[in-house]
């Protein structure tokens, strides 16, 4: 069961800012999809391993060091002398 | 004798463990990006790309070499190594997080980081090691008040140290006294400068946070704890403040303290019940990756040598004590720079000596601690980085003690001098003629020469066996320390005798 | 010459070094034609007439003086789906949260047809954050089908589809995570390849699902897909989860061949009746081709849709959560704001398809959860690909329709997001296991188009352009539009 206490949890959890309206149609439209998934549970897959890509040790990254020759934040207009301005922690 | 029982139960069931994070500093390149590994000096937001930034549409490009030192830590601490490891997401948000998603390693649905199952013995102790795992780093926040309001109004975040290879190593709650846990740091300190992974002096490059219970109670987890030496401690601060808690009564809540240093406390951070789901799932951006049995050995082929190793030959090849084979191991700079002089002057058991006890003084030394605070210095001579002597300097000096051109008062005052001013000791000596002297006629000379001037002493003579030595050093004074000891002695015994 | 526009990319490129036309003369008109028609389709949110005529006259000298070195793409205007990273070209995802973000570097894919001489012309509307089968979840609003500008032009490549169907450039790039490419490609009436997981890199691919997408191309022919795909697929350093070692695949014209066909019954039983029916004649005209075709089945198709959503959700929930307006974004300063109410407040700004998947990706991978549902749809994975493994062995390749459905109007199925996810349920099976796929245009019903997708094994590319080129040889479907 997909309760509002579980939206707004989830909300929390993923940072999202639902007006009041959304929350009352996501509670319909999660729990419609959920139990969609739910489709899911009629199998037994215990034995199953899940597939993966695969990689050798020699087939990573050298570990060799390259300075990257732009601004990453280019055009981010939060600056302040070179710091990245964020909202405040507390 | 009930007080001791008493104490010896609590101390029993006290359980600490400890989870260390320890940065990879000596690779070139960070975990996932090839940005620069050495990012302390630089400026905030210099040393980044966009992979670490966590641009849009970036993947992460896994170490090679990250996970080969991470590998041999493993092994040192040992660890098994699994046939495939993996990378998970740990997901949660915070403005240090590029991605709001930090990659590291997670064993709940099956053994996928670098190590698992190790053991550390110290001393006569050990404890088991319950995991190794790789990860990144995240930025830095920085704190800043615009100057109308009170308080900060926004933060400053620096990436430069996103992304930065970090190993954690996670240990069994075996301690059970934070002395222990001191012994523990230090051994590890010791092995991780051995393999030379990580420079422990640079700063922030080793962290480690507890978890304490007592009496099987709830879990009390410490973080903040700005280095090795504060975590003694910090846990005995915990443990203080649980036991007076369980003396009243109180019930000990499972929750996150942090340690201020200032102040020398612990406080709540917040309770473990709020902790969050990081809903952990494996990095769908990097493939298993596929080590083989053959991974560990040809691992253990490159890995440098261990000081328990090194201890063991310090004993066996030099014929140096088990105590002074620690002392040089404990600290790996002392080691190197004493089989760096042996090499240049073969006499272990002298030169070992030197290093110990006077070498190591003037590591202590004021004048040097302002060397030691520059962190930019991070070459291997960091414990004597002030001092203007260096293995030549020893070699010498040793040299001609046992060559007995000079005794060990003329060396130590040599010592004295060349430490400030870098001169190789044949140079001072050369200078000053230091030189023993075992001219009879100059130390008798002397020897009349004191014992007019000390009269009373001589009255003492019959009495007192020490005025012998007294005398000595008087000539010895008086020479500057050039008459041969042994003869001075002897004239002066010679001469009292005469006297009675 | 006039008319340009409704060239393919291989006439393009040999109209140009045959000196019948020069490129400026085709960017132009492709500008024009732009103009004319991209209000009704709004198929471009972002045209670079500026970039385009510099690399044009850039081209046209490289003919007179350095024809030797001539890209493999000289001269073709290629769009690109505004979900892939172009180097000093705004990047928008469709979405709000990345209004303003310009990237700084370009992604693997469009580097590459950079250094074949392509010509970007512009950045194409998708669903935002590639979240959709209908290009209708936009900021910049739908795209339409240029064959009924009522009916939507697919998703979440919508752009990208309904750019070449309409002229507006003779190739596009497209992403592909649950059948993005193909099905716009169906709706339009154009191709497109959603080719093998790990051909080509990802890099600068901005991700919503990343164990199941793909760059792939659209073109107005066979001939056109494999052009672009043996320029962007291969080897790269900058992306891990790649699985070629060459610099290019090299794909030849294909070529005819006897096939072994098999039919997936579900899939085809399960369309739309005049669908249904363009598939049974497809078969029969493979047959009459000398192939060897017969019905089959994939059991655990009934699970895909299921697991792809599942996988798909949970993959974005977490790929989306950097999204929180800091290093990139749209306008609005943090000062004075508390960090949890400032991520909050900046990520409502996300479109209602966005927020729901991320909400229930977030469920998925919760501890609780995370067996039930995100572990149990990797397990699928496995099986689907060992089942298709077994069907491989007895078939070249697997056809079945493209979508289940005609274009339907706008707004018809957005109120209802499961109606919506159940017209994926031909394409998802591709993304699962990892294996290429191709919409081929198949004739139209009511003058809307009808897709043939062509599955075929892992890294067996080739086998699905000779399919295809066989059966667009023997059908001539048209592919413009009157606009």
């Amino acid at each position: 069961m997909v309760s509002r206490e579980t939206i707004t949890y989830l909300c929390g959890l993923s940072k999202l800012e639902l007006t009041e309206e959304e929350i009352v149609k996501y509670e319909l439209q999660v729990e419609e999809i959920i139990r969609y998934l739910d489709k899911l549970d009629s199998m037994t897959l215990s034995n199953i391993e899940p597939v993966s890509a695969e990689k050798r040790f020699y087939q990573l990254r050298e570990d060799i060091a390259q300075s990257f020759e732009y601004d990453p934040f280019g055009n981010a207009k939060n600056r302040k002398d070179n710091f990245v301005k964020g909202p405040r922690i507390i | 004798m009930a007080m001791m029982g008493a104490k010896d139960e609590q101390d029993s069931s006290t359980k600490i463990g400890l989870e260390i994070h320890c940065q990879l500093t000596s690779l070139q390149s960070k975990l996932f990006c090839s940005c620069l590994c050495n990012y302390r000096d630089k400026e905030p937001n210099k040393n980044i790309c966009p992979i670490c930034c966590g641009l849009p549409g970036t993947l992460p490009l896994l170490n090679k070499a990250a996970l080969e030192l991470a590998s041999m830590v493993s092994l040192a601490l040992g660890c098994r190594i699994p046939q495939n490891i993996m990378f998970y997401r740990k997901n949660y948000f915070y403005p240090d997080l590029p991605k709001n998603f930090q990659l590291t390693q997670y064993n709940t649905y099956g053994i996928t980081s670098i190590g698992v199952n190790g053991r550390l013995n110290y001393g006569k102790k050990s404890s088991r090691i319950r995991r190794i795992q790789l990860e990144e780093d995240p930025g830095r926040l920085v704190y800043e008040s615009n100057g109308i309001n009170i308080g900060s109004s926004y933060t400053l975040i620096d990436y430069n140290r996103a992304g930065i290879s970090l190993v954690e190593i996670v240990t069994e709650p075996d301690f059970s006294d934070p002395k222990d846990v001191r012994i523990f740091l230090n051994k590890f300190t010791s092995i991780i400068e051995h393999l030379g992974v990580c420079n422990t002096k640079l700063e922030g490059s080793v962290r480690c946070d507890a978890n304490v219970s007592i009496q099987g109670g709830k879990r009390v987890e410490i973080k903040n704890v700005g280095s090795f030496k504060d975590v003694e401690k910090a846990l005995n601060y915990e443990i203080a403040r649980q036991k007076t808690m369980s003396m009243h009564d109180i019930k000990i809540q499972a929750e996150t303290r942090h340690w201020d240093d200032t102040r020398k406390v612990t406080k709540q951070a917040r309770t473990k019940e709020e902790e969050q789901d990081y809903r952990y799932f494996p990095e769908p951006d990097i493939p298993t990756i596929l080590l083989g049995r053959e991974h560990a050995s040809s691992v253990n082929v490159k890995m440098p040598e261990l000081p328990d190793e090194r201890k063991d030959r310090f004993i066996i090849n030099y014929g140096l004590s088990e105590h002074i084979s620690q002392v040089l191991i404990d600290n790996k700079e002392l080691a190197d720079f004493f089989e760096l002089t042996v090499k240049i002057y073969s006499s272990p058991k002298e030169i070992a000596n030197w290093i110990v006890t006077e070498l190591l003084r003037f590591a202590d030394d004021d004048s040097l601690i302002e060397a030691k605070m520059d962190s930019s210095v991070s070459s291997q001579t960091f414990l004597f980085a002030g001092l203007k002597i260096g293995a030549k300097h020893i070699a010498e000096l040793a040299k001609l003690v046992d060559s007995n051109i000079i005794n060990r008062n003329a060396a130590k005052m040599i010592l004295t001098q060349i430490s400030k001013t870098g001169e190789m000791p044949s140079q001072v000596l050369a200078r000053t003629n230091v030189l023993k002297t075992d001219d009879k006629n100059i130390i008798s000379e002397a020897v009349e020469s004191v014992f007019r001037t000390e009269q009373f002493a001589l009255r003492d003579a019959k009495n007192n066996p020490n005025v012998a030595n007294f005398l000595l050093g008087k000539v010895m004074k008086l020479t500057k320390g050039r008459a041969d000891p042994k003869i001075t002695l002897h004239l002066i015994k010679t001469k009292l005798d005469g006297l009675s | 010459m006039s008319k340009l526009y409704n060239l393919s990319a291989n006439q393009v490129y040999a109209g140009i070094r045959a000196r019948d036309f020069t490129a400026e003369e085709y960017i132009f008109q492709i500008l024009e034609r732009i103009n004319k028609v991209n209000g009704k389709v709004n198929a471009l949110i972002l045209i670079d007439s500026k970039g385009a005529l510099e690399k044009a006259r850039l081209v046209d000298r490289k003919v007179r003086e350095d024809e030797k070195r001539l890209g493999a793409l000289a001269g073709i205007a290629i769009g690109i789906k505004d979900n892939i990273c172009t180097k000093g070209l705004k990047t928008t995802c469709a979405s709000k949260l990345l209004e303003e973000y310009v990237p700084p570097y370009d992604a693997t894919a469009v580097r590459r047809l950079k250094d074949d001489d392509a010509i970007i012309i512009g950045k194409l509307n998708l669903d935002e954050f590639a979240m959709g089968s209908s290009t209708e979840f936009s900021s910049f609003g739908p795209t339409r089908n240029p064959w009924n500008i009522d009916c939507v032009a697919g998703g979440s490549s919508g752009g990208s589809a309904a750019s070449v169907a309409s002229s507006e450039c003779s190739a596009s790039l497209g992403s592909d995570t649950g059948g993005s490419i193909r099905c716009p490609a169906s709706f339009c009436s154009v191709v497109g390849l959603k080719p093998t997981y790990g051909q080509v890199s990802r890099f600068g691919l901005i991700p919503y699902a990343n164990s199941l997408e793909q760059i792939g191309p659209i073109g107005k022919t066979v001939s056109d897909v494999v052009m672009i795909m043996n320029t962007i697929a291969g080897a790269d350093d900058n992306d891990q989860t790649i699985r070629v070692t060459y610099n290019t695949p090299g794909y030849a014209l294909p070529s005819k061949r006897k096939m072994r066909i098999g039919l997936v019954k579900e899939l085809t039983e399960g369309a739309d009746p005049e669908i249904s029916k363009r598939i049974y004649s497809a078969m029969d005209l493979y047959t009459s081709l000398d192939c060897y075709c017969e019905e089959t089945s994939i059991n655990y198709v009934e699970y895909a849709l299921a697991s792809y959503y599942t996988i798909a959700m949970a993959e974005a929930s977490s790929n989306l959560a950097r999204y929180d307006n800091i290093r990139y974004g749209f306008n609005f300063s943090p000062d004075g704001y508390e960090w949890n109410a400032y991520f909050a407040k900046a990520r409502s700004n996300f479109g209602d398809e966005v927020k729901r998947r991320i909400i229930i990706g977030t469920y998925i991978l919760s501890s609780a959860y995370y067996g039930k549902y995100y572990l149990k749809a990797q397990k699928v994975r496995t099986m689907l690909k060992r089942e298709l493994g077994l069907l491989f062995k007895k078939y070249d390749i697997l056809i079945t329709p493209t979508m289940p459905v005609l274009p339907f109007k706008i707004g018809e199925k957005i109120r209802d997001p499961i109606k919506m996810f159940m017209i994926d349920i031909d394409t998802v099976v591709a993304n699962l296991a990892g294996i290429p796929s191709i919409s081929v245009p198949a004739g139209f019903s009511n003058g809307l188009p009808i897709g043939l997708q062509i599955m075929a094994d892992e890294f067996q590319e080739q086998k699905l352009f000779d399919a295809a080129l066989l059966f667009e040889n023997e059908t001539y479907i048209d592919r413009g539009p009157e606009l």
